[in-house]
């Protein structure tokens, strides 16, 4: 919503190249476009135009037919009674038969209004009239207005005094409706489906919608422009406003008209001054600009910094990877390098590894051949064990031969 | 934190006329760089620092490893001098791995082998020895096995399988500083620190220990003997301790 009210030019209407005046614009033509809502009170109200149509409450019943019951091999469907007639034991009354009523039949008690709530009502005109107060919704509902002025369009008072259909038609071409007439008069075309058959043969675009003050002969000069409708500003009717459930009809208004909208509508403090307990809907969001909103400083300074995301990557194995190896374990590479130089011949590493080897070696030779020597060696020291053993054998041999000896002496 | 800003360029075209919230964006953006740039700088420097530090403490390492395996060495040579028997001294550290599938387990061993951390199979964890574990392993002999891993196998564990839980997520060990962060006030800095931690049993086991996600390892390369006997049966089984020989087992199963 805009904080200063726009200014809008009023154009002669006897030479609507020239503005006789400036208007601010009425506060209603800046109410928040709310499609929905304009849609759904749309719907319901159009609802209440229609005439109820119902199919004869004894449609299919008017036999005294009855079942044959079972028995008489035929189908157990009632059938109507009497003889003398190809009419007699045909079928009736189900949905299927000849002659049957219908599936549940419509009835003329079905609920054919809608009641929708006065304050709804409102605010979907209030919409409505904003919605045609902006050139791309006007455009996208499909009216020609390329050659037009200015979007609320607003013509002098004179408008509403002329009589003649030919001056009228002049008037609004000079207005810049030119293209927007000769759409209606080719849209005409023959009514597709039933309804051609039905009075309502034909079927045509919608053009420009006056909106007037007093009418000093304007609908009648207006009424047979194909496409041009009037209406009075004190009985705005939404299904005029906005045809079919789409907002942006493409009005013009008259002076007088324009001025009466902040009478009746009067501002947000206000209320509607003609319009009892009524004031014009608010937005939901006063700044719905989302964008500005966010990247504000008044936002921005109290977020903290956006965060690169933690990436770990595919899991490597050090044990693998040398690189990931000394990643993880300083040093490693120059400690597994100096173990290396210890195989490689040549080396200091190398000769020092060999150095203590050969003094290990010395060093074992030299104890051997202190401490096992002559009868220390590993073998003698482990048969000392079995020579107990040993000699008592010995012994008891020695016996026992000198008993043999004896025996044979 | 400074150093994981996300900066984003914005591209103005040569000689375009610049939106005043693009305007307002990108001074904002080369605010932000520029703080990232200190806190990067500094982040290398501290890096450094510690890398240093690693490198020292893990040389210590290596030292006080081969001197406990020398000083083994020494006792058990002297015992047999003087004709004693050496007591070898007791293990410290476990290796728990899960043996027995999920499906058909009593609520008792269910709810012990939960508490171990060992809830898929061949799940295994680290487990300081002590009278309550000792107990616990008892209760789930039959669906677990273990032994005392051998330096080797401990750091082939942390270096394939190692994972940390960050914020409730396993989050791959690749660099130091995820260890630094989440371990940082028990003074354990690296991989090397986790190791020694772990091998050695230190004052920091159970944090370092929970830290580590339980390590997934792949089923035996060879197969296992027979799972529903234990280890120690004359038939041949695997369930139960097996001592040093679980170090065979992990070198298949790693």
């Amino acid at each position: 919503m805009a904080t200063a009210r726009p200014v809008v030019s009023i154009y002669n209407f006897e030479n609507p190249s020239e503005k006789t005046g400036t208007m601010p614009m009425p506060v209603v033509l800046q109410s928040p476009l709310r499609p929905d809502l304009v849609r759904e009170v749309h719907r319901d109200m159009a609802k209440n135009k229609r005439q109820a149509y119902a199919v004869k409450p004894k449609a299919g019943y008017d036999t005294a037919a009855a079942s044959w019951c079972t028995g008489r091999a035929v189908a157990r469907i009632p059938r109507a009674p009497g003889g003398g007639t190809h009419r007699a034991g045909q079928a009736a009354f189900g949905n299927q038969a000849r002659g049957g009523g219908m599936f549940n039949p419509t009835t003329v008690w079905r609920r054919w209004h809608r009641r929708v709530n006065v304050t709804k009502k409102r605010h979907a005109v209030a919409c409505a009239l904003a919605a045609s107060a902006l050139p791309p919704l006007v455009m996208a509902r499909g009216h020609k207005i390329n050659q037009v002025a200015e979007l609320p369009l607003v013509v002098s008072d004179g408008i509403q005094s002329l009589t003649k259909t030919k001056q009228a038609k002049e008037t609004l071409k000079k207005l810049g409706c030119g293209e927007e007439l000769q759409k209606v008069i080719d849209s005409k075309s023959i009514r597709a489906g039933q309804g051609k058959a039905r009075n309502r043969r034909y079927v045509k675009r919608l053009g420009p919608l006056v909106i007037y003050n007093e009418d000093n002969g304007i609908t009648r000069a207006m009424r047979n422009i194909p496409g041009v409708e009037c209406a009075h500003v004190d009985r705005l009717n939404l299904l005029r406003l906005a045809p079919g459930g789409s907002f942006g009809r493409f009005v013009i208004f008259t002076e007088g008209a324009f001025k009466k909208l902040s009478d009746i509508y009067g501002t947000l403090k206000s209320g509607a001054p003609k319009k009892k307990g009524y004031t014009l809907p608010r937005a939901a969001m006063v700044n719905a600009d989302l964008s500005r909103i966010i990247n504000s400083t008044e936002v921005q300074s109290v977020l903290r910094p956006k965060m690169e995301r933690y990436t770990h990557g595919i899991k490597r194995n050090a044990l693998k990877s040398k690189e990931l190896m000394e990643e993880l374990n300083p040093g490693s590479t120059e400690r597994k390098a100096v173990q290396q130089k210890a195989s490689q011949k040549g080396t200091p590493e190398f000769d020092a590894v060999q150095k203590k080897k050969k003094a290990r070696i010395e060093e074992s030779k030299k104890y051997n051949k202190e401490h096992k020597k002559g009868d220390e060696t590993f073998y003698k020291t482990l048969m000392k064990a079995f020579e107990a053993k040993a000699a008592a054998d010995a012994a008891k041999k020695a016996a026992e031969k000198a008993d043999d000896e004896e025996d044979e002496e | 934190m400074a150093e994981r800003y996300a900066i984003s360029k914005v591209n103005v075209p040569e000689g375009a006329a610049v939106p005043e919230l693009v305007k307002m964006k990108m001074e904002k953006e080369e605010k932000l760089a520029e703080e990232k740039k200190q806190a990067l700088a500094a982040k290398q420097k501290a890096r450094e620092e510690e890398r240093a530090k690693l490198k020292e403490r893990t040389v210590a390492y290596e030292k006080e490893y081969a001197d406990t395996a020398a000083e083994l060495v020494k006792l058990r040579r002297e015992a047999k001098l003087n004709g004693n028997f050496f007591v070898e001294p007791e293990a410290k550290l476990i290796f728990v791995v899960r043996i027995a599938g999920i499906m058909k387990m009593s609520p008792k061993p269910r709810k012990v082998l939960q508490l171990l951390r060992l809830k898929q199979l061949h799940n295994g964890v680290f487990l300081k020895v002590n009278k309550p574990t000792l107990n616990m392993l008892k209760l789930v002999q039959p669906y677990v096995t273990y032994g005392y891993p051998s330096l080797k196998t401990v750091r082939e564990l942390i270096y394939k399988r190692g994972f940390g839980k960050v914020s409730k997520q396993r989050i791959p060990l690749s660099s130091n500083d995820i260890i630094s962060d989440a371990l940082g006030k028990h003074g354990i800095h690296g991989m090397e620190d986790i190791i020694h931690e772990i091998y050695t049993v230190g004052p920091n086991f159970k944090q370092v220990s929970n830290f580590l996600w339980p390590f997934k390892l792949s089923s035996p390369k060879g197969g296992f003997v027979n799972k529903r006997h234990g280890y120690c049966e004359a038939r041949g089984g695997d369930w139960g301790n097996r001592e040093e020989l679980i170090n065979e087992l992990l070198g298949r199963m790693n």
